[in-house]
Protein backbone atom coordinates (compact mmCIF):
# COMPACT_ATOMS: atom_id res chain seq x y z
CA UNK A 1 0.00 0.00 0.00
CA UNK A 2 1.53 3.24 -1.44
CA UNK A 3 1.64 5.86 1.60
CA UNK A 4 0.20 8.42 -0.67
CA UNK A 5 -2.75 6.32 -2.29
CA UNK A 6 -3.78 5.78 1.36
CA UNK A 7 -3.88 9.39 1.74
CA UNK A 8 -5.91 9.78 -0.93
CA UNK A 9 -8.55 7.75 -0.23
CA UNK A 10 -8.82 9.47 3.31
CA UNK A 11 -9.00 12.68 1.01
CA UNK A 12 -11.79 10.49 -1.28
CA UNK A 13 -13.95 9.16 1.55
CA UNK A 14 -13.81 12.62 4.06
CA UNK A 15 -15.54 14.05 0.91
CA UNK A 16 -17.78 11.90 0.23
CA UNK A 17 -18.80 11.08 4.02
CA UNK A 18 -18.11 14.39 5.94
CA UNK A 19 -15.37 12.99 8.31
CA UNK A 20 -12.28 11.37 7.70
CA UNK A 21 -12.47 7.65 7.91
CA UNK A 22 -11.95 5.36 11.00
CA UNK A 23 -8.82 3.17 10.13
CA UNK A 24 -10.44 -0.08 10.62
CA UNK A 25 -12.90 1.42 7.57
CA UNK A 26 -9.91 2.39 5.43
CA UNK A 27 -8.30 -1.37 5.91
CA UNK A 28 -11.74 -2.89 4.53
CA UNK A 29 -11.55 -0.30 1.73
CA UNK A 30 -8.26 -1.33 0.73
CA UNK A 31 -8.00 -4.57 1.51
CA UNK A 32 -5.06 -4.45 4.00
CA UNK A 33 -5.13 -5.05 8.13
CA UNK A 34 -5.93 -2.10 9.96
CA UNK A 35 -2.09 -2.60 11.21
CA UNK A 36 -1.40 -1.72 7.91
CA UNK A 37 -3.31 1.39 7.67
CA UNK A 38 -2.34 2.82 11.04
CA UNK A 39 1.61 2.41 10.28
CA UNK A 40 0.14 4.57 7.04
CA UNK A 41 -1.25 6.96 8.95
CA UNK A 42 2.05 7.58 11.32
CA UNK A 43 3.72 7.26 8.34
CA UNK A 44 2.02 10.33 6.83
CA UNK A 45 1.70 12.37 10.34
CA UNK A 46 5.44 12.31 10.34
CA UNK A 47 5.07 14.19 6.93
CA UNK A 48 2.82 16.61 7.92
CA UNK A 49 0.06 15.57 5.69
CA UNK A 50 -2.50 14.25 8.84
CA UNK A 51 -2.65 14.96 12.19
CA UNK A 52 -3.28 12.16 14.53
CA UNK A 53 -4.79 11.46 17.90
CA UNK A 54 -2.12 10.40 19.92
CA UNK A 55 -3.92 7.57 21.98
CA UNK A 56 -5.53 6.41 19.31
CA UNK A 57 -3.34 6.98 15.90
CA UNK A 58 -6.92 7.87 14.33
CA UNK A 59 -7.08 10.63 11.72
CA UNK A 60 -8.24 13.99 13.89
CA UNK A 61 -7.26 16.50 11.19
CA UNK A 62 -7.03 15.83 7.45
CA UNK A 63 -6.37 19.17 6.96
CA UNK A 64 -8.70 20.99 6.05
CA UNK A 65 -11.13 18.45 7.28
CA UNK A 66 -11.93 18.04 11.18
CA UNK A 67 -13.20 14.71 11.71
CA UNK A 68 -14.94 15.76 15.50
CA UNK A 69 -17.06 18.71 15.59
CA UNK A 70 -15.48 22.42 15.92
CA UNK A 71 -16.52 25.78 15.78
CA UNK A 72 -16.26 25.89 12.11
CA UNK A 73 -19.28 24.17 10.04
CA UNK A 74 -18.73 24.42 6.40
CA UNK A 75 -21.65 23.83 3.90
CA UNK A 76 -20.61 22.66 0.52
CA UNK A 77 -22.24 20.71 -2.07
CA UNK A 78 -25.08 19.86 -0.10
CA UNK A 79 -22.88 18.48 2.56
CA UNK A 80 -21.52 19.40 5.78
CA UNK A 81 -18.04 19.35 6.95
CA UNK A 82 -16.15 20.47 10.06
CA UNK A 83 -12.95 22.90 9.85
CA UNK A 84 -9.94 23.00 11.75
CA UNK A 85 -10.17 26.61 12.13
CA UNK A 86 -10.81 29.59 9.76
CA UNK A 87 -8.35 29.20 7.44
CA UNK A 88 -9.26 25.80 6.70
CA UNK A 89 -13.18 27.01 6.84
CA UNK A 90 -12.35 28.62 3.55
CA UNK A 91 -9.46 25.67 2.34
CA UNK A 92 -12.61 23.05 2.42
CA UNK A 93 -14.38 25.48 -0.28
CA UNK A 94 -11.00 26.33 -1.90
CA UNK A 95 -10.18 22.32 -2.44
CA UNK A 96 -13.64 21.12 -3.13
CA UNK A 97 -14.01 24.17 -5.56
CA UNK A 98 -17.24 24.51 -4.31
CA UNK A 99 -19.30 27.57 -3.28
CA UNK A 100 -19.40 26.93 0.50
CA UNK A 101 -21.55 28.55 3.65
CA UNK A 102 -19.30 28.91 6.87
CA UNK A 103 -20.91 28.92 10.25
CA UNK A 104 -18.14 30.55 12.42
CA UNK A 105 -18.70 33.12 15.57
CA UNK A 106 -16.31 36.12 17.15
CA UNK A 107 -13.42 34.48 19.19
CA UNK A 108 -14.21 37.47 21.57
CA UNK A 109 -17.69 37.92 22.37
CA UNK A 110 -19.08 35.04 20.29
CA UNK A 111 -21.48 36.35 17.98
CA UNK A 112 -22.46 34.37 15.28
CA UNK A 113 -20.23 35.16 11.74
CA UNK A 114 -21.74 34.60 8.41
CA UNK A 115 -18.64 33.96 6.05
CA UNK A 116 -19.14 32.61 2.54
CA UNK A 117 -17.70 31.45 -0.58
CA UNK A 118 -19.56 32.59 -3.83
CA UNK A 119 -17.74 31.88 -7.67
CA UNK A 120 -14.44 31.55 -6.41
CA UNK A 121 -13.93 34.59 -4.23
CA UNK A 122 -15.25 35.20 -0.17
CA UNK A 123 -18.30 37.30 -0.07
CA UNK A 124 -17.28 40.79 1.76
CA UNK A 125 -17.81 40.31 4.94
CA UNK A 126 -16.58 42.26 7.81
CA UNK A 127 -13.89 40.75 9.93
CA UNK A 128 -10.24 39.46 10.85
CA UNK A 129 -8.28 36.29 11.46
CA UNK A 130 -5.49 36.47 13.86
CA UNK A 131 -2.69 34.02 14.14
CA UNK A 132 -1.61 33.35 17.75
CA UNK A 133 1.23 30.68 16.58
CA UNK A 134 4.08 31.88 14.54
CA UNK A 135 4.38 29.93 10.82
CA UNK A 136 7.46 28.31 12.13
CA UNK A 137 5.72 26.75 14.76
CA UNK A 138 2.36 26.04 13.30
CA UNK A 139 3.08 21.92 13.47
CA UNK A 140 4.53 22.19 16.80
CA UNK A 141 0.80 22.39 18.65
CA UNK A 142 -1.39 21.64 15.37
CA UNK A 143 -4.67 21.77 17.61
CA UNK A 144 -3.65 25.10 19.51
CA UNK A 145 -2.42 26.73 16.22
CA UNK B 1 -6.42 30.30 14.50
CA UNK B 2 -9.41 32.09 15.12
CA UNK B 3 -11.97 34.84 13.21
CA UNK B 4 -13.18 38.26 14.89
CA UNK B 5 -15.57 40.61 14.10
CA UNK B 6 -12.98 43.76 14.19
CA UNK B 7 -9.23 44.25 15.27
CA UNK B 8 -10.88 45.68 18.25
CA UNK B 9 -11.91 42.50 19.51
CA UNK B 10 -8.83 40.90 18.63
CA UNK B 11 -7.44 43.23 21.05
CA UNK B 12 -9.46 42.53 23.78
CA UNK B 13 -9.22 38.81 23.18
CA UNK B 14 -5.94 39.06 23.10
CA UNK B 15 -5.67 41.28 26.45
CA UNK B 16 -8.32 39.53 28.58
CA UNK B 17 -5.84 35.97 28.18
CA UNK B 18 -2.13 37.84 28.56
CA UNK B 19 -1.48 36.52 24.89
CA UNK B 20 0.45 38.53 22.19
CA UNK B 21 -0.93 40.82 19.78
CA UNK B 22 -0.41 39.03 16.60
CA UNK B 23 -0.35 40.17 13.13
CA UNK B 24 -4.24 39.91 11.39
CA UNK B 25 -5.12 38.94 7.72
CA UNK B 26 -8.57 39.89 6.26
CA UNK B 27 -10.84 37.54 5.23
CA UNK B 28 -9.94 38.23 1.46
CA UNK B 29 -6.52 37.42 2.53
CA UNK B 30 -7.23 34.49 4.15
CA UNK B 31 -9.32 32.95 1.28
CA UNK B 32 -6.79 33.86 -0.75
CA UNK B 33 -4.22 31.95 1.49
CA UNK B 34 -6.91 28.84 1.60
CA UNK B 35 -6.66 28.93 -2.12
CA UNK B 36 -2.60 28.79 -2.30
CA UNK B 37 -2.67 26.27 0.56
CA UNK B 38 -5.64 23.71 -0.10
CA UNK B 39 -7.03 23.81 -3.94
CA UNK B 40 -5.11 20.81 -4.70
CA UNK B 41 -5.59 19.02 -1.83
CA UNK B 42 -8.38 16.24 -2.83
CA UNK B 43 -5.71 15.38 -6.28
CA UNK B 44 -3.37 12.32 -5.48
CA UNK B 45 -0.74 13.77 -5.77
CA UNK B 46 -1.32 16.44 -3.14
CA UNK B 47 1.11 17.74 -0.99
CA UNK B 48 1.77 20.54 1.60
CA UNK B 49 3.54 23.88 0.08
CA UNK B 50 6.90 23.88 1.38
CA UNK B 51 9.94 25.72 1.69
CA UNK B 52 10.44 28.83 -0.88
CA UNK B 53 6.96 28.22 -1.77
CA UNK B 54 5.60 29.16 1.59
CA UNK B 55 7.66 32.08 0.96
CA UNK B 56 6.51 32.87 -2.03
CA UNK B 57 3.06 33.02 -0.88
CA UNK B 58 3.12 34.91 1.91
CA UNK B 59 4.93 37.66 -0.21
CA UNK B 60 2.63 37.68 -2.62
CA UNK B 61 -0.33 38.06 -0.15
CA UNK B 62 1.47 41.33 1.63
CA UNK B 63 2.30 38.57 4.47
CA UNK B 64 6.20 40.23 5.11
CA UNK B 65 6.56 40.33 8.77
CA UNK B 66 8.95 38.18 10.43
CA UNK B 67 5.68 36.01 12.22
CA UNK B 68 5.68 34.15 8.92
CA UNK B 69 9.13 32.92 8.53
CA UNK B 70 8.99 29.36 8.37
Amino acid sequence: MDDLDLRHHVYTATVESGRPPLSGDVAAALGVSRTEVLDGFQRLRARRLLYLAPDTGEVVMAPPFAAAPTAFLVAARGRTYFANCVWDAYGIAAALGSDAAIEASCGCCGEPMALAVEGGRSAATPGVAHFAVPAAHWWDDLPYT
Amino acid sequence: MLVFRSEEHVDRWCAVRGLPRRPVVTLDQLWQLAVAWYSNRLTPEARRPMGAEVREIFQRLGLTDPFWDT
